[in-house]
């Protein structure tokens, strides 16, 4: 924290950090941000070819750039690649509202609440542990092998994450904005909405993009074991028939899918809470 | 005395910490009366109880014993009428100056545009009309506290505590918060206990000063000052010279031994 005298000159300016964050946080203008990604990608695919094009590996346990492309191609003409991605990335957005939403939401109880706290508290963190993974067979038969149960896995991990990190978010408001509100005369719900909330806020934010990354690893795990679509099942299918190729393509469309996601969560949690000098 | 605003009496308070075998007492019985409108201060080492007596006064701590009274009230808790100014990191980051300032003066159910008026205003007091729509982030330490200085004088306080508010500032910097407390005490005229380790503002700026120790925290000396404000350090006359070297006297540690070799 800087403390100096009054003659700081300008403001700091607000963008500072706020567009660029994650995949490009330690470049300075957006064109060079782009030109290093593309470098590193650059050179793991000439790699990835070198290694394929020297026959160490046969093609079909170890493919080349050149037959994952056409595999993608191939599963973009069945018209699979973007309809498998849209229902996952629906159940996944299903899951994570119903996680996130309900994770703030006891969170807030349990970090403000000793009754609540007391009540919850003790239970959640013996749930902590436990993999989402774990729970996929409890889920299908709880809710079969449709969405119910795909639902019910990402909401799980989903609300677990969020609701620890707003709890602990809640427990840690510093005192001295609790004294500062009640000493100029705020009442306890106003207290609750302009101070403990927004103190807590980065916590909850950090949380909740914690979820979002979440939710896409406990939506292929759910997928993986007892789903007829969606990318973790197209990739399981792939399994059966040994398309590696088909494997490579799925595994880089969650990956660039998910990078792309954190890109943009990352940007708007920036925004909200501006203040935090990430 | 019964028709003054911001009168405090503090009688036989004491202040222990923890309990049962591991109570530690933060400060011995204390009686002190601020009269309306007078300005005290509170110096002593870090351990002496000065900001456990302010936060007592402020309505955070209970004291284990005796009772603080403001204008015949009792002090039970946080008050709008004891306004507080914090060491460092009391604005709320999230609001502008001016959200900051706005916070304070809703308890007053103004209308929205009067609202904004007399938020503004407590900032153009302070010399920071032009940075109402700044966050605290990017203000200097300076301003943070002149906004939080407005804020909480927003409110009308009848006691201002000031718990080492320009301890993280500037020599420079710290020399114009005492220009600027000073004129806008003038204009508001709240009663102001005032803690600080540095025994030169205590002397700029008050009527009283009270001398305080550690182990257990209790005032050993108390001074009143009644040289015409404004004081200046550079040219303290000879009353202040000789305080000055009385209280530096009292709050001198034990020297510190060398290591045997």
């Amino acid at each position: 924290m800087a403390v100096s005298g009054d003659a700081r000159p300008a403001p700091r300016p607000r963008t500072r950090g706020a567009v660029y964050p994650a995949l490009f946080r330690h470049a300075r203008a957006p064109a060079l941000a782009l030109g290093r990604v593309l470098l590193s990608l650059g050179i793991v695919g000439a790699v990835w070819a070198a290694v394929s094009a020297s026959g160490v590996f046969p093609d079909i346990i170890f493919p080349s750039p050149g037959s994952v492309w056409d595999a993608a191609r191939e599963l973009y003409d069945d018209r699979l690649l973007l309809p498998d991605l849209g229902i996952s990335m629906g159940r996944a957005a299903t899951g994570f509202a119903l996680g996130a939403g309900l994770g703030v939401g006891v969170g807030l109880l349990t970090g403000r609440t000793r009754v609540f706290r007391a009540l919850f508290n003790p239970f959640l963190t013996l749930l902590r542990p436990i993999p989402a993974i774990a729970l996929v067979p409890v889920a299908i038969v709880w809710f079969g092998i449709g969405e119910g149960s795909k639902y019910f896995v990402i909401a799980y991990t989903v609300f677990l994450t969020v609701w620890f990190n707003t709890h602990n978010g809640m427990q840690y408001v510093p005192e001295v904005y609790i004294r500062a509100s009640r000493s100029l005369g705020a009442s306890r719900t106003r207290e609750f909405c302009a101070v403990v909330v927004p103190a807590a806020a980065p916590h909850i934010v950090a949380g909740i993009r914690l979820g979002v990354a979440l939710a896409f690893l406990s939506l292929v795990a759910a997928e993986l074991t007892g789903a007829s679509s969606g990318l973790g099942y197209r990739l399981q299918e792939a399994r059966q028939y040994i398309r590696t190729d088909r494997m490579f393509a799925i595994l880089i469309e969650l990956g660039l899918v998910g990078a792309l996601i954190d890109l943009v969560v990352g940007a708007v949690a920036r925004r909200i809470v501006h203040w935090e000098g990430v | 005395m019964t028709a003054a605003r911001g009168h405090v009496a503090i009688e036989g308070v004491e202040i222990r910490f923890g309990a049962g075998r591991r109570t530690t007492v933060a400060l011995a019985s204390t009686d002190m009366v601020l009269r309306p409108g007078t300005f005290t201060a509170l110096v002593g080492p870090s351990g002496c109880g000065k900001s456990t007596l302010l936060n007592a006064v402020g309505g955070f701590t209970a004291p284990t014993a005796g009772r603080i009274v403001i204008d015949g009230v009792e002090v039970a808790g946080p008050d709008p009428e004891v306004g507080v100014v914090f060491q460092a990191y009391g604005l709320f980051p999230w609001f502008t100056a001016l959200g900051n300032v706005k916070f304070a003066l809703k308890r007053l159910d103004l209308g929205r545009a009067e609202l904004d008026k007399r938020a503004l205003h407590c900032l153009a007091e302070v010399g920071l009309g032009g940075h109402a729509h700044h966050f605290p982030a990017q203000l200097s330490g300076g301003m943070r506290q002149r906004v939080a200085i407005a804020r909480t004088l927003a409110g009308e306080p009848k006691v201002l505590l000031m718990d080492e508010p320009f301890g993280a500032l500037d020599a420079q910097t710290r020399f114009s918060m005492h220009e600027l407390l000073l004129r806008v005490w003038g204009v508001h005229g709240a009663t102001v206990l005032f803690v600080t380790h540095d025994v030169d503002e205590a002397l700029l700026l008050a009527d009283t000063v009270h001398v305080m120790s550690a182990g257990p925290g209790r005032v050993i000396r108390s001074y009143t000052v009644d040289v015409p404000r404004p004081r200046s350090a550079a040219r303290f006359d000879a009353a202040l010279v000789d305080i000055r070297a009385e209280i530096l006297d009292l709050l001198r540690p034990p020297p510190i031994p060398a290591d045997a070799a």
